[in-house]
């Protein structure tokens, strides 16, 4: 029997008992939207991270004074609170020297960062300032310049302000060469940061300024041997955890501590990227799995069906083996069935999941403590797979039913009393 | 040649440790053009004749020759294919394939053994209009009378150009006049040529074949 007319022989029987047909198909639809809703929210995650992280470089190694046994999460998105809370341990000129010797280290850029008050065209507001080694910081920033130029050696009172502090904080943008007073001193804007949609957004609403100004103009008090921080690059990305390592035990001994009375952190933010991107994958795969328990739920539907189908057409399945068609015809009969109850799901399943996904940033759901709002991203890869998966679910579970139909002797088949 | 010849079949089915014979070494034979009616009361193995004869099962012991090829020879398959082919089956009910239309079931023999459409469209429409019923073409099973059944279930059966026509108690769930009108299709058909066999326990339709075959018991009665 021809491939096509099998079809419609299984076709006119998926028309015939519409009702069944549908609810089996429904069983379906909800797995694969599941299925899909949460891998697109899955990815929507792992897009987010990858944003919020991108602006780290894959090279960059920071040291922070205080010590975080849980190195990840925490310790990079509170530097700030750590260094406040920290400021009889900060860096000093010593570890500045300790760390530029240390073999694989490119730039060092010892950095003050603390508070001040900023008063610009009569508004007044705080303001995160970083005060940054104005030699290394052009060679190190990945942010990029939007506007004028970054710090130069010998600027002094210049300032470099964050896109959102030009462009949102003021009722008048910031613009080029205006004067603002930061800390009480007179500054001069020489350059305006690209957006870079950093944790937080710190990067965007900081200003920038040499670190010896910066010293002066912060509530904190920093001694001018001192840094609140140190961002170093590192001469290949791909020795990131060598040399982190290294600057560790460097550190540790010139400052004389042990693991115990630690009391600095050196963050590779590549090294955290990899553990973000890890947790947000084993929970998305997580997810995954409980959405594949509805999928399972429609294919035990679907199997169901096909049972119930195989039962009540014993006659008919006895008929096509009189007029001489043969197991694998039936075979085939069976399967393409339910192959179309899984096809059929699965498209409107990825319409349904599809709409889910897309209807999740306007539920503004906050992505479990990650901030920002949660999103999701369906690809094609996703719509394929859960296409595919839902045909191969279909035809697994019409197997078994359809073995069992195939193999019916022709004389039991007819006989068999409705 | 005959078409289909029985050889001392027997055939046992066994239910646990109890074995039933159905047939005690029944032998037939059935020549090109005749109309035969297998003859006997209930429980005399005329079902079980049935299946031999159209080969839908497999003797015990003894040998069934369709066309004088032995059909223990075939294979599951080769065998589905020729009975397919040769034998036009017409059972006592649920003939129809509910969910295929009038047209569409006299063309699903044709489908299964990948006739042409060409084929297929010219003799199912040619089978409808011999057995009257080219205006119900479009209508399903469940939309026809139960004579109108069984006359497009002679023309299904008829759609592969069988050897036989064999048809089970054809007439059994028809009043007496739909019942004659399939009868007389029968008697058209093999005034025409087609050979066929009637398993049947009405003496009055039996009469109407030109050979009767009367069984008792799993055989032949004497």
């Amino acid at each position: 029997m021809r491939l096509l007319d099998i079809f419609l022989l299984s076709l006119s029987h998926v028309k015939k008992s519409r009702m069944r047909s549908w609810l089996t198909i429904i069983g379906v639809i909800i797995g694969v939207a599941s299925v899909v809703a949460i891998i697109s929210i899955g990815q929507g995650m792992q897009e987010n991270m990858q944003e919020r992280l991108g602006n780290f470089g894959a090279d960059i190694i920071t040291v922070i004074p205080g010590y975080f046994r849980a190195t990840g999460v925490h310790s990079e998105m509170h530097t700030d609170r750590s260094v406040s809370t920290s400021s009889s341990i900060n860096l000093t000129d010593k570890d500045y020297k300790v760390v530029k010797q240390v073999p694989g280290v490119m730039y060092v850029n010892g950095i003050v960062s603390g508070k001040a008050d900023i008063v610009y065209d009569n508004e007044k507001t705080v303001v995160s300032v970083t005060g940054v080694d104005t030699s290394v910081w052009r060679l190190m920033d990945t942010t990029g310049i939007d506007e004028g130029r970054y710090l130069q050696t010998g600027d002094s009172n210049s300032i470099v302000v964050g896109y959102n502090l030009a462009y949102g904080t003021f009722l008048q943008p910031v613009t080029l060469n205006r004067p603002l007073t930061v800390g009480g001193k007179n500054f001069r804007v020489v350059g305006i940061l690209k957006q870079s949609g950093g944790f937080g957004g710190g990067s965007d609403t900081a200003v920038y300024m040499p670190a010896e100004m910066a010293r002066g103009v912060i509530t904190e008090k920093v001694a001018n041997n001192q840094f609140t921080s140190m961002v170093i690059k590192a001469s290949d990305a791909s020795l990131v955890e060598s040399i982190k390592d290294d600057i560790d035990q460097k550190l540790m001994s010139s400052r004389q501590v042990n693991p115990r009375t630690k009391d600095f952190t050196v963050i590779a933010s590549a090294l955290i990227r990899e553990q973000m991107s890890g947790v947000t994958q084993t929970l998305s795969l997580f997810l995954s799995a409980i959405a594949a328990v509805s999928l399972l739920v429609g294919a035990i539907g679907i199997a169901n069906t096909m049972f119930m189908s195989v039962m009540e057409r014993t006659k008919q399945i006895g008929l096509l083996k009189a007029m001489g068609a043969g197991e694998r015809e039936i075979m085939k009969l069976f399967l393409i069935e339910a192959g179309m109850f899984g096809f059929v799901g699965g498209i409107i399943g990825v319409v349904f999941g599809s709409a889910i996904s897309l209807l999740i940033p306007f539920l503004g759901v906050q992505a479990l403590g990650f901030g920002g709002d949660m999103r999701a991203t369906i690809t094609a890869e996703t719509i394929l797979f859960a296409l595919g998966f839902s045909v191969v679910i279909g035809i697994l579970s019409g197997i078994i039913p359809a073995r069992y139909a195939a193999r019916m002797r022709p004389v039991d088949a007819i006989r068999y009393d409705q | 040649m005959n078409i289909i010849e029985l050889e001392d079949v027997w055939k046992i089915y066994r239910i646990g440790e109890v074995e039933i014979p159905a047939l005690r070494g029944l032998s037939l034979k059935v020549k090109p053009g005749e109309f035969v009616a297998v003859m006997g009361p209930s429980g005399s193995g005329k079902s079980t004749a049935m299946n031999m004869i159209g080969c839908l099962d497999i003797p015990t012991k003894g040998r069934v020759l369709l066309e004088g090829q032995d059909i223990a020879a075939l294979s599951e398959i080769e065998l589905a294919r020729i009975r397919g082919k040769k034998i036009g089956f017409v059972f006592q009910s649920h003939n129809l394939y509910p969910t295929l239309t009038t047209l569409e079931n006299v063309q699903l023999p044709m489908r299964i053994h990948e006739f042409s459409e060409v084929q297929i469209w010219d003799r199912s429409e040619e089978l409808l209009q011999l057995v009257g019923l080219s205006d119900r073409a479009n209508h399903y099973p469940s939309q026809l009378s139960g004579g109108q059944s069984q006359r497009v279930a002679i023309a299904r059966a008829l759609s592969t150009y069988p050897l036989l026509l064999l048809a089970d108690e054809p007439t059994g769930n028809l009043d007496t006049e739909a019942g004659g009108e399939v009868l007389d299709i029968f008697a058209q058909l093999n005034a025409q040529g087609v050979t066929v066999v009637m398993i049947t326990h009405d003496e009055k339709i039996a009469e109407r074949a030109n050979k009767i075959v009367r069984m008792i018991d799993g055989a032949l009665a004497s």
